[in-house]
This record gives C-alpha cells, sequence and structure tokens, in this order.
C-alpha cells in the first residue's frame, strides 16, 4: 500500500510538468496581449512594447517556458501576477481556503441529501417517495447553478430576510452558497447511489442473507450498501474535486472571493502567471483528491486492497 | 458489524472534515455585513460600499481601472484636484504659476504627512513623477513632462517643466495617476507596494481581503478636516442585482454603478436614495476608415442615418444618459453642445448609398467584446441596416481579442466607449481622432485630416483657452461631418444610498469622494 502511495505521488511530477507545458502552450498562442489588456483601449506601441518587455514576453517562447520550469523546479518559484504584483503562491492560498470551504459544505450537502435518498429509493423502488427523489433528482441536476442561486437569494434574502445574499464570513452567509452548490451534486449522488443500490440488492448474497433471516435494515446497511458505495465515493471524489476547481457561477452570484474568480479573471486580464500557477494547483490538489479516493477504495473494501501492491 | 462502523467512520470522516474546513480561518465578521437588514446598528461610523470588482493594485503608477482608482482617491492626494464640475482646485498644492510657456512652479502644502509619518516635500513630488514617467501602465498620462527639468526650488517649491507646450498638463496632474507617493514607503515596499500603499489622503489601508472586501481606517494626522466617518470597508459584488439587494437589505450604505434593470426598484424604494449624474463617457460605433468602403465618408455618414439611435438608447439603456451628439459630453470642458444629429432618416440614407454605388448594399461585419449593452446594441444595428440593404454580421470577440484585432484594423465596424477623465477635450479628441494614435494608441478608425490633425495639435500646444475653445470647436464639426463614429451614447454615474447616508457626490470620473460621507 505505502509502495502504492509512494508510486502515485511520484507519477505527479510528470503529471506537473504536462500540465505545466500545456497550459503555458495554450496561454502563449491564446489571443489577446496581457500588456494590451492592461493598458487599454489607447496605449501607444511604445508603451506596450515597454511593458511587454518588462513581462518578459518578448522573449521567445522557449526562454520563456524552460525560465517559468526552472524557476519552478529550482526555486519553487512560480511568480507574480501581472496585475497585482503578487506572488501567484500568496494569491492563491488566499482564496483557497473560501474554495475549500464551500466545496466541503457542498459536498456535505450533497452527501447528506444524496446518499439516504438514494438508499430509500432503491429500497422502496417505484413507491411515490422513489418517483418523487428522482424527480428532483432529476431537477436538481437539470437546474443552472447560476438560476438556482438567483432564486435562492431572491425568496431568503429579499423576500424573507432570513440570509444574506452575498459574502462569506458566517455560517449564516455560507448556508445559500452551499446548497446551491450541493443541490445538483446531490442529484448526480442520489442517482449514483440508487443504481448502485438496485444492482446490489438483486446479488445472491442479499437474497441469501435475507433467507437467514437477517432485518431488512441490517441487509441494508451490512450487506448492500458497504458493496454499492464504491461507485458512490468515486462520485463524492470527483465532485469534491470538481469543487475544489472553483464553481464560478456560485462564487460569482454570491460575491464569494474563491479560487474560481480569481482564475476566471486571470483569464480575462490574461495573467498568465496566476492562470498557469491556478491551473498547477488544481492539477495536483485534484490528483491528492483521486488518491484519497483509490485510498478509501481500500478502507471500504478489502478485495481492492489486495490489488494495491 | 466491523465494517459497518467502517462505514460510519467514513461518512464521520466527511462529516468532520466539512465541519472542520468550515470552522478553520479566520471568524471576524466584515462589520455590517453579519447584521440582518433590521438591526442596524446605532451609532454608524463605518461605511459599506459595494463596487463591481475588487481593485487589482493600490499602486497608482501599475494600473488604471477604475475599482483601484476609487480605492486609491481615499488613500492618495494629487497636487491639484478636480471639483465635481470639474474646476482646478488646490490640492497639495495650495498655489500654482506660469514661469514661461513650458514651466509651472508649485508652491506646495506645508505640514502634511505621509501615513508612515514622514512629511510631504518637493522631492516626494520629483520622485513620484520620475516614477510616474518611467510606468509603462500610466506613463502616457505624465508623458508630456520632461523628467530633466523638474527642478527643487526648496522643500516647498518645485517646478515642472514639458517638453513642449501642453495646454492641458494642470488637468493630468489632477489625474489619479498622478497621486503623490513617498520615497521611503516605496523602497520599503518593494515589489509588494501595491499591496502595502502610502498616501497623505484621509484614509489609510487597514486590511486587503483579496476578492472580498478593502477595509479603510480614517488616518488621525491628515492635514485637512478629518472625515467624520472612522472607517470604510469596500466590498467586491460582482453582480449588479447583488449590490441592489444589499443596498435594499441594508448589508451596505453605497451602491455604485447601479444596473440600468435596477433602478427603478433602487428609486421606487422609500428606504433608499437614487443618485444620477452625467458622466465623461462616450459611447461609439467606429468605423475602419482604413478599409473599403468606410473610406467613403457618403457610406459613414448612410450608416449614421440608418440608424435609429434614440430607440436603441431607450430599449439598451433603459432611459439612463442621453443620446450623444458629439464626441465629447456635455461635461466636458469645450464640449460643442451645438452640433446637429444626423437623425434617422432612411431616405437620406438610401440616396447616400446611391451616390456611393452600393445602392445593393454590402456585407459588413460589426465586432464588439462581451459587453451585454453593446452585443445588444451590435444586433439593433444589424437589424436597422437591412433597411439600406448592408448585411451585418455581428462578431463577438473576447476582450483581448478584441483589443488585438481592432489595433490591426482587421474590424469593419466596431462598438467601444471613452472617457474623458481629465475633462479636457485634449484627452477626448487626441487618442481618439489623430492620424499618430492609429491603432492600438486609441484611433482605432484609422480616420484624420490634416485639419483635424491640426486643430488637435493645435489644441494641447495652445495656452490661451479661448483659442483652443475655437479650434476644439472646428474639430468637433470635423469629426461630425466626416463620421468617423456614430455617436452613440453620454453616460451616467448611478449609484444608490441609504436614506440615512449624506453627504455622497458623485465624481464625472466616478472616482467619488468618500470622505465627505457621513450618517445622519
Amino acid at each position: 500500500m505505502h509502495k502504492y502511495i509512494l508510486r502515485r505521488l511520484l507519477l505527479l511530477i510528470p503529471v506537473m510538468l504536462g500540465v505545466a507545458f500545456i497550459v503555458f502552450t495554450m496561454m502563449y498562442f491564446t489571443p489577446g496581449d496581457p500588456a494590451a489588456i492592461m493598458l487599454g483601449e489607447a496605449a501607444s506601441e511604445h508603451d506596450v512594447e515597454r511593458l511587454r518587455e518588462e513581462m518578459g514576453l518578448d522573449r521567445p517562447f522557449i526562454v520563456q517556458f524552460s525560465t517559468y520550469i526552472k524557476n519552478l523546479v529550482v526555486h519553487q518559484d512560480i511568480g507574480r501576477s501581472y496585475q497585482s504584483k503578487k506572488p501567484v503562491v500568496t494569491a492563491i492560498l488566499e482564496r483557497f481556503p473560501t474554495t475549500l470551504k464551500l466545496a466541503a459544505l457542498g459536498v456535505l450537502v450533497a452527501v447528506l441529501l444524496g446518499i439516504p435518498t438514494g438508499i430509500i429509493s432503491a429500497t422502496k423502488q417505484y413507491s411515490i417517495f422513489d418517483s418523487a427523489s428522482m424527480v428532483a433528482a432529476l431537477l436538481g441536476v437539470s437546474m443552472p447553478n447560476f438560476w438556482q442561486g438567483l432564486m435562492s437569494i431572491i425568496v431568503f434574502s429579499v423576500w424573507l430576510g432570513w440570509l444574506p445574499s452575498s459574502g462569506f464570513s458566517t455560517p449564516m452567509h455560507m448556508i445559500l452558497p452551499a446548497l446551491t452548490i450541493g443541490t445538483s451534486s446531490a442529484a448526480i449522488i442520489t442517482r449514483m447511489t440508487r443504481s448502485s443500490m438496485l444492482e446490489v440488492i438483486r446479488q445472491d448474497y442479499i437474497r441469501t442473507a435475507r433467507a437467514k433471516g437477517q432485518k431488512e435494515f441490517i441487509v441494508i446497511t451490512r450487506h448492500a450498501l458497504k458493496n454499492a458505495l464504491i461507485p458512490v465515493l468515486t462520485v463524492v471524489g470527483l465532485q469534491f474535486g470538481y469543487l475544489l476547481g472553483g464553481a464560478v457561477l456560485t462564487e460569482t452570484i454570491f460575491s464569494i472571493p474563491g479560487v474560481g474568480r480569481l482564475m476566471v479573471d486571470a483569464i480575462k486580464q490574461r495573467d498568465f502567471p496566476i492562470v498557469q500557477g491556478g491551473v498547477l494547483f488544481l492539477a495536483i490538489t485534484f490528483s491528492f483528491m483521486n488518491l484519497l479516493i483509490d485510498i478509501l477504495y481500500a478502507f471500504v473494501d478489502p478485495r481492492i486492497k489486495s490489488q494495491y501492491k | 458489524m466491523i465494517k459497518n462502523k467502517k462505514i460510519l467512520v467514513l461518512l464521520s470522516l466527511v462529516l468532520v472534515f466539512s465541519l472542520f474546513v468550515v470552522g478553520c480561518g479566520k471568524t471576524e465578521d466584515t462589520p455590517g455585513t453579519d447584521q440582518p437588514a433590521d438591526k442596524a446598528p446605532e451609532v454608524r461610523d463605518t461605511l459599506i460600499v459595494g463596487q463591481g470588482a475588487d481593485a487589482k493594485i493600490l499602486d497608482p503608477h501599475a494600473t488604471n481601472d477604475q475599482p483601484s482608482s476609487r480605492v486609491m482617491k481615499q488613500i492618495y492626494e494629487t497636487l491639484i484636484t478636480q471639483n465635481e464640475q470639474m474646476e482646478l482646485e488646490p490640492g497639495l498644492a495650495v498655489s500654482w504659476e506660469k514661469v514661461d510657456d513650458l514651466t509651472f512652479e508649485f508652491k506646495l502644502r506645508q505640514g502634511v504627512k505621509f501615513h508612515n509619518g514622514e512629511e510631504f516635500k518637493a522631492s516626494d513630488v520629483k520622485f513620484t513623477l520620475l516614477r510616474a514617467v518611467e510606468s509603462p501602465t500610466i506613463g502616457h498620462i505624465v508623458g508630456a513632462i520632461d523628467p530633466e527639468s523638474i527642478e527643487i526650488i526648496d522643500d516647498y517649491t518645485i517646478r515642472i517643466s514639458t517638453k513642449n507646450p501642453f495646454a492641458p498638463l494642470l488637468a493630468h496632474l489632477a489625474h489619479g495617476a498622478s497621486s503623490m507617493l513617498n520615497e521611503k514607503a516605496v523602497a520599503e515596499g518593494g515589489d509588494d507596494y501595491g499591496q502595502n500603499p502610502v498616501g497623505t489622503g484621509p484614509f489609510k489601508l487597514y486590511e486587503w481581503k483579496s476578492g472580498d472586501s478593502i477595509e479603510l481606517v480614517r488616518f488621525e494626522d491628515f492635514h485637512g478636516a478629518q472625515p467624520k466617518i472612522e472607517r470604510i470597508i469596500m466590498r467586491n459584488i460582482p453582480e449588479g442585482t447583488n449590490r441592489a439587494i444589499e443596498l435594499e437589505t441594508g448589508a451596505i450604505d453605497i451602491a455604485f454603478d447601479i444596473a440600468p434593470t435596477d433602478v427603478n426598484r433602487i428609486d421606487e424604494n422609500k428606504e433608499l436614495t437614487l443618485v444620477r449624474d452625467p458622466n465623461l463617457s462616450t459611447a461609439y460605433i467606429g468605423f475602419n476608415a482604413a478599409k473599403k468602403p468606410y473610406d467613403d465618408v457618403r457610406v459613414r455618414q448612410a450608416i449614421n442615418y440608418a440608424i435609429d439611435m434614440d430607440s436603441i438608447i431607450e430599449a439598451v439603456y433603459l432611459g439612463i444618459g442621453e443620446p450623444a451628439i458629439g464626441p465629447l459630453g456635455a461635461n466636458v470642458w469645450a464640449s460643442h453642445r451645438g452640433l446637429t444629429p444626423y437623425g434617422f432618416d432612411v431616405d437620406k440614407a438610401k440616396e447616400l448609398m446611391k451616390e456611393a454605388g452600393l445602392e445593393d448594399g454590402f456585407k459588413t461585419t460589426i465586432w464588439t467584446n462581451e459587453n451585454q449593452q453593446r452585443m445588444d446594441i451590435a444586433e439593433i444595428v444589424q437589424n436597422q441596416l437591412k433597411a439600406i440593404n448592408i448585411e451585418t454580421e455581428v462578431k463577438v470577440l473576447e476582450w483581448g481579442s478584441y483589443l488585438d484585432g481592432t489595433a490591426a484594423g482587421e474590424h469593419d465596424m466596431f462598438i467601444l466607449g471613452w472617457t474623458t477623465v481629465t475633462g479636457d477635450p485634449d484627452y477626448g479628441l487626441y487618442p481618439l481622432f489623430h492620424s499618430e494614435q492609429y491603432g492600438s494608441a486609441g484611433n482605432r478608425t484609422f480616420w484624420s485630416t490634416p485639419r483635424s490633425d491640426e486643430l488637435l495639435t493645435l489644441g494641447r500646444t495652445t495656452a490661451d483657452p479661448e483659442k483652443r475653445k475655437e479650434y476644439y470647436m472646428e474639430a468637433q464639426e470635423i469629426i461630425r461631418d466626416e463620421a468617423p463614429w456614430v455617436f452613440t451614447w453620454n453616460g451616467e454615474n448611478v449609484s444608490g444610498t441609504r436614506n440615512n447616508v449624506r453627504g455622497f457626490m458623485q465624481h464625472p470620473a466616478g472616482h467619488h469622494k468618500l470622505f465627505t460621507v457621513y450618517f445622519e
């Protein structure tokens, strides 16, 4: 198991270099000169050239990329933002706790809503509860986040006055964004839990457990759920990783200063160092998340553990 | 049973992790933002303002964007200021006089302290201007100054010269980019100076929560009248509707840039006050006069006649602002208010197209960036130009590509705007219409005439205001007749305030002073 984890961690190095190369290349060839954007609608060519020189953008692609990789590997330095002049690491780490909070709350909402609903739907297949929860799940998946966010602001902030409509400083501020971001994940988890459970409860060993006279609750929780949880865990992990990438729309609607908005603003402004650093950071986060899920598989199902050698 | 426990442990781990993550980090609240709407504190010494974007950096030589400038307005001061009527007033300079065609002498205010305790002196002025001239970002605003000839007479007297006669120098010294810095603070701040600004203004930076809010605190050693409020929190609320809602619920006291769709809601709310004032912006549709058929003045005029601008303003801006009649808004000095608008006259347009040999029309494109109002205008124009057989394709480009493409002259028609922040016609005409400024420098229509070039040059180099006015009047008439633009719209600054907010006045340039604000 340890060897497996170490191998996965070492694999991160070529992945990171690959990600760095792809992002660097994409940003380099994307139309839109960062210097021209910084200077706006009326900037002389002389000023644009001066700024390009100051930013190092006048150098050939290969020189820029090798300098970037050298600074990354040798000095662990991924540069400073063109716009704010802040070190990229600082700019990202300032925002990351907020994104982590939002993602964790979203996943919490999704798990608490999704797994129980999925289990009940599967065990009471074709019941009213099942139909209602599947309709709700369909709605949850289909509703655009921005629309749901705006609706919840109108209802809970404007009409009822119960919750603040923007910011992320107190638990009260976190309720609406967490619900908004968690709903679509909850819907996905509900559907996945239901289908996975349905598959498992038709297995012979479940019939055997029932034939032994086990209580239905024990059959479901001890025998079925454990085996049904593997694909659900994958979905939860992917959703968490996805939310860590920044839920830009939710962050924008609720004025939450997260990594997603930092990245989108940086892309618009062609703030290359922030975009490159941000993508690297998110790639690392996502890779760790996947690794964590793989380790959790082994924790849930010892049969998988034996494969990690 | 053991395996069941494992699942329980797993789920518990998710729960505990989530709660841990939520619980970690700072817990102090942004004052005011956690207050329910109906429980506002009785004694208010903190003003909370919502604007649409966070400041990028608080170094006036590193950026020229509106959100940053609005914050810097409270932190820094300039030698000269412009009041809400765009009149020049003493700032850190108490007086100034012209020494010769190139040189002004400034007497500086004494006893002024920077936020770091240093005293403001002539050496700071010299340091600031030399640094500003070197800045690729804002250097063009002070580019007329001759760095070699800045002369310190004594600690409180300084002479500033320009390389050539430059009439709008004083207005440029009132621009936020000319804010006075302290050499020691800049040296100490190094690369991080923009996060640790030091000015002489009535407020100093207390805390910057990146992407969320900037908190300013009153500077007790400020040389002027002390503001009545102790703190200003400038919150970043990107969604216009959300800013309006935050104002309605009392979470903020002032909301900048109320969207046209929210204006009525704010106006009808008895707890709120809507503040509307003309600003210095002009929106326009430009033609690429270097390309056929837009090199023909008749085609440009025909399109001017074919567009019903009043209906566009009503549909797109919902009655905010007013149709533009020329390249300069009404509150820019020497703006020509006697220009005759083209008006909506399809017959006249058809006649001009016929004269140009384009009776059957042509295919063209209109470029815009991802700005909703500009995209709406493009679609309406596309529709209206069908009347004169012009088949228009709307191309929506992302801002960076838009700037690149229009600078390179790849476009046919394009939609853009301009703000004459100095209030001087030179700033609003020279970059946009002089032949020296083709492309990225501002003249994206690639239009000019020898006479308009001459007039714009005379306007910036002539000291006599009356003569300058004459030159600019004539230049605006030429621009109107030659029609490199369809003049679209002069904007308004629209803010909303809670009714207990007093002393808030909007500056036409959009950099509103907040240190005069207090609560009833």
